[in-house]
């Protein structure tokens, strides 16, 4: 099974451009020189009574109708590309694809005198790259698929997470690329609570996996890892924590693992509070979350306090690695784990990565990558690393960010945030965003 | 400081050297050969550790030495490093000792063979930093081995002897061999130090972790969930639990005959779990824990001369306790004087003294007991102090029973 790579096209920031139609004129002009639209495979169509735009534009399916409808074999999937070819030579004009499609992907020119369709530009579409706000995307992952589905994934099937759980994504991906020559970590919280280090003698992880305090993760991993070493083994000590297994009450184990740069790849799973045990705040909860100890009521309108930044503070240790990281854009995650999992054989490593949870946040299980998303791109949860003696390095630099209500309006837990809180919650975004960039030296 | 031309008197040793109680715990750890070692400084521990690190760096330890930043961390590091194989060591006292204690009450339960020393220090508040068992009493129901020294040389023997304790095959659990902070930590005697051949042929091979491990050659999971209402989980726990008591019960037998084995290679015998001193004819006794027992031992010699016949039972094993031959011991009197250097608060007495009364009460042996109270925060117990104590502990013979503490310090 192979996995291909796709344009992705977000309506909200298409609207942001009032029909530039940037996209069209690039396409138009790559395919025919021309900058008539009619000659371009991609449009976008007004969306009806205040709907968003939506895009016209071969899906390249997996199951496509327009094959299936061609009489002549002029269109085929190509197995190696997953594009939907066409060839001229064999097409009859009968036009049966574009009553076959329901995307509008396959359109008739009648200058031409044929139909045609996208062919993604050879891996390089010209759409993309003329789109200034971002709608469109060309999304690479499919490589991540293609390479990674062959490795084991090293936790068992039917681990317990709620529906739509990003901490259990981010588990499987971690871990199954880390490998087996591997000692997992992870104190108390969901990770466990979903049956990874599992109940009553059973286990959900094919690694050797351990269920540490709440509080001493990274010193406990210091002295194993410390040991095999001195063994001449080489193992990865790897941790898979919450928020505030990290950043709370296991701080002090954290912090100082940093400072002594023990060889240790540490993974932070923020979902912004300790969401296993009925999402209670901790000190990664946002200003204005609602939260079961940081209530909605008349005297109180959820947390009243900032999060800390925890990422900033690993970085301040001056460890080998650090980064942050988000679900949403995978690719970068994976670049990000490959480092840090080769920093961790020389120091400390840490990852933050940012996960929404669907069930405390109070958002449909089906809007995680979503959420994630709109987190980076409204710049609430940058996405940076730091190698030890660098700079910071801004990994998806956002330029143009979506106001952080388009973040904030996702999750109920920000559903009663009034004018103040929200202007509040804006200038901690750009406060933070400006701290980032005095250490990324802009 | 080294001074190898004192005369040796024991046969298995290398040196005579005069050195402190915290030296000679750092000789101890150099002969057992650890693998890690984790330190932070806590008075009055802090020489000990000092002593360690400063063996590591002169290479006479070949150990990984951690600088931790909290005794938390210090033990959660020793964990891992058992997990992994390795046999490890600290040290620690009071409020570090407090600050341990989450990973300390989990350790026992986990079966990893630590050793670390407690060089026992009385509990705030008031704030102290002086000598005392409250840390270590207070701690007593966690599942760890617990061993009083009485000299230096004894804490030196008894923490080498800890690993092939808590390395036992049918003990598997942590050792902390606990010595009176400031007047063993710091009192400075003759200490014979034994043959590294001797002592590795006495360890032998380590045995860490057979049982529970994380390695990926042998992966399991550690420490699942285990318990609730239904399904195998009550029986499971019971089964943990109970296995950890029967570890604590074999340990008795596995502590007797580390002490046999180490009198016979090494020519110094202690009685591993209870010592009777001048019992046998005796009709009354003292009992007492740790460093104060020999000035206890003048004041009974020196009853002993005015004709008074009283005798003394020194315990040594505190947890597991050793309740055969606490009882053994307890049956050649009529009345017994329990001197702690804690005090149990719930039941207005020392710690010692409460577990005494089990004893009597399971022997069918209802004699006069008293309990008195000395030492506390760095207080010294002399001779007369305890010659006092005689004096009470007889009167409970003639019927002058007591039902609160004596406070030996009190009008100190």
């Amino acid at each position: 099974m192979t996995a291909y790579n796709t344009i992705a096209f977000d309506p909200s920031r298409c609207e942001l451009c009032n029909d530039c139609d940037a996209c069209i004129t690039a396409c138009a002009q790559v395919k025919s020189g021309s900058d008539d639209p009619l000659y371009s495979r991609i449009k976008i169509v007004a969306g009806f009574n205040g709907n968003p735009p939506e895009l016209a534009l071969c899906r390249q399916c997996g199951d496509p109708e327009c094959v299936k409808s061609c009489p002549s074999t002029a269109l085929t999937k190509n197995p190696d590309t997953g594009l939907i070819d066409w060839e001229k030579s064999l097409c009859v004009d009968c036009l049966l694809c574009t009553v076959g499609c329901s995307y509008g992907g396959i359109t008739y020119n009648a200058t031409l005198k044929h139909v045609a369709k996208c062919d993604l530009c050879d891996g390089d579409p010209a759409c993309v790259k003329a789109c200034p706000s971002g709608a469109l995307s060309y999304i690479t992952s499919a490589g991540i698929f293609n390479e990674q589905h062959e490795r084991e994934d090293l936790f068992v099937p039917g681990l317990s997470a709620c529906q739509g759980c990003n901490s259990e994504m981010i588990m499987r991906h971690s871990l199954r690329k880390v490998g087996p020559d591997t000692v997992l970590a992870t104190p108390p919280g969901c990770i466990p609570g979903m049956g990874s280090v599992g109940f009553n003698g059973t286990t959900g992880t094919k690694v050797p996996v351990f269920h540490p305090l709440l509080t001493n993760t990274a010193s406990m991993l210091a002295g194993l890892k410390k040991q095999y070493n001195r063994m001449g083994r080489n193992v990865t000590a790897m941790a898979l924590a919450g928020d505030g297994g990290a950043g709370d009450v296991g701080f002090q184990s954290l912090s100082g693992a940093a400072e002594r740069n023990d060889q240790i790849l540490f993974i932070c799973v923020d979902n912004e509070g300790y969401m296993n045990t009925g999402m209670q705040a901790s000190g990664s909860t946002s200003y204005g979350s609602w939260t079961t100890t940081t209530p909605v009521g008349s005297e109180m309108k959820g947390k009243r306090t900032s999060q800390k930044n925890l990422a900033m503070i690993m970085m301040n240790h001056n460890c080998e690695y650090v980064a942050t990281a988000s679900t949403a854009f995978v690719e970068d995650y994976y670049e990000k784990l490959d480092k840090a999992l080769a920093a961790s054989e020389r120091g400390f490593a840490y990852l933050h990565i940012y996960s929404p949870c669907p069930t405390g946040w109070r958002f449909p299980s089906s809007q995680t990558i979503e959420v994630c998303r709109k987190g980076v791109e409204t710049n609430f949860a940058p996405l940076w690393e730091y190698e030890r003696g660098g700079d910071l390095h801004f990994t998806h630099p956002i330029d143009n960010p979506l106001p952080v209500e388009a973040y904030l309006n996702l999750s109920g837990k920000y559903r009663h945030v009034n004018a103040e809180q929200l202007a509040c919650i804006q200038q901690q975004v750009n406060e933070r965003v400006r701290t980032l960039k005095r250490y990324a030296g802009q | 400081m080294a001074t190898p031309a004192l005369k040796l008197k024991h046969p298995g040793c290398a040196q005579s050297i005069v050195c402190d109680g915290n030296e000679a715990a750092a000789w101890a750890v150099a002969l057992a050969r650890p693998d890690v070692v984790a330190v932070y400084p806590i008075t009055p521990q802090s020489s000990l550790v000092e002593y360690v690190s400063q063996f590591i760096a002169d290479g006479k330890i070949e150990a990984e030495l951690m600088n931790v930043e909290g005794e938390h961390s210090v033990l959660s590091a020793l964990h891992g490093a058992a997990l992994a194989g390795g046999r490890t060591y600290t040290a620690t006292c009071g409020p570090g000792l407090a600050f341990m204690f989450e990973p300390y009450w989990r350790t026992p339960g986990m079966r990893l063979p630590i050793v670390a020393s407690l060089v026992t220090r009385d509990g705030i508040t008031p704030q102290c930093v002086w000598g005392g068992q409250q840390d270590a009493m207070t701690m007593k129901e966690t599942g760890w081995i617990q061993i009083y020294c009485e000299t230096v040389q004894e804490v030196l023997d008894t923490t080498v002897m800890a690993y092939r304790i808590a390395e036992h095959h049918d003990v598997m659990l942590p050792v902390n061999i606990c010595h009176d902070g400031n007047y063993l930590s710091y009192g400075v005697t003759q200490v014979e130090v034994p043959e590294q051949s001797a002592v590795d042929d006495y360890l032998g091979e380590k045995n860490i972790n057979w049982h529970v491990a994380l390695d990926p050659l042998r992966p399991m999971a550690v420490d699942p969930l285990t318990g609730g209402a239904g399904g195998p989980g009550p029986a499971k726990f019971v089964a943990y639990r109970k296995g950890l008591c029967q570890g604590m019960q074999n340990a008795l037998g596995v502590i007797e005959q580390a002490h046999a084995d180490w009198a016979e290679i090494f020519g110094r015998d202690y009685a591993p779990l209870v010592e009777e001193y001048r019992l046998d004819d005796a009709d009354y006794a003292l009992v007492t824990i740790g460093s104060m027992t020999g000035a206890a031992k003048d004041a009974v010699d020196s009853a002993r001369e005015r004709g008074q016949k009283v005798g003394l039972i020194k315990i040594k094993t505190f947890r597991p306790f050793p309740v055969a031959a606490m009882t053994r011991a307890l049956k050649k009197v009529r009345a017994v004087g329990v001197v702690d250097r804690s005090v149990h608060y719930g039941w207005d007495c020392g710690p010692l003294y409460q577990e005494v009364l089990s004893c009597l009460y399971r022997a069918g042996q209802p004699i006069a007991a008293g309990s008195f109270i000395g030492g506390l925060a760095g207080a010294d117990l002399t001779e007369g102090h305890f010659a006092r104590a005689i004096e009470r502990t007889a009167q409970l013979l003639a019927g002058d029973e007591f039902d609160s503490p004596v406070w030996l310090n009190e009008h100190d």
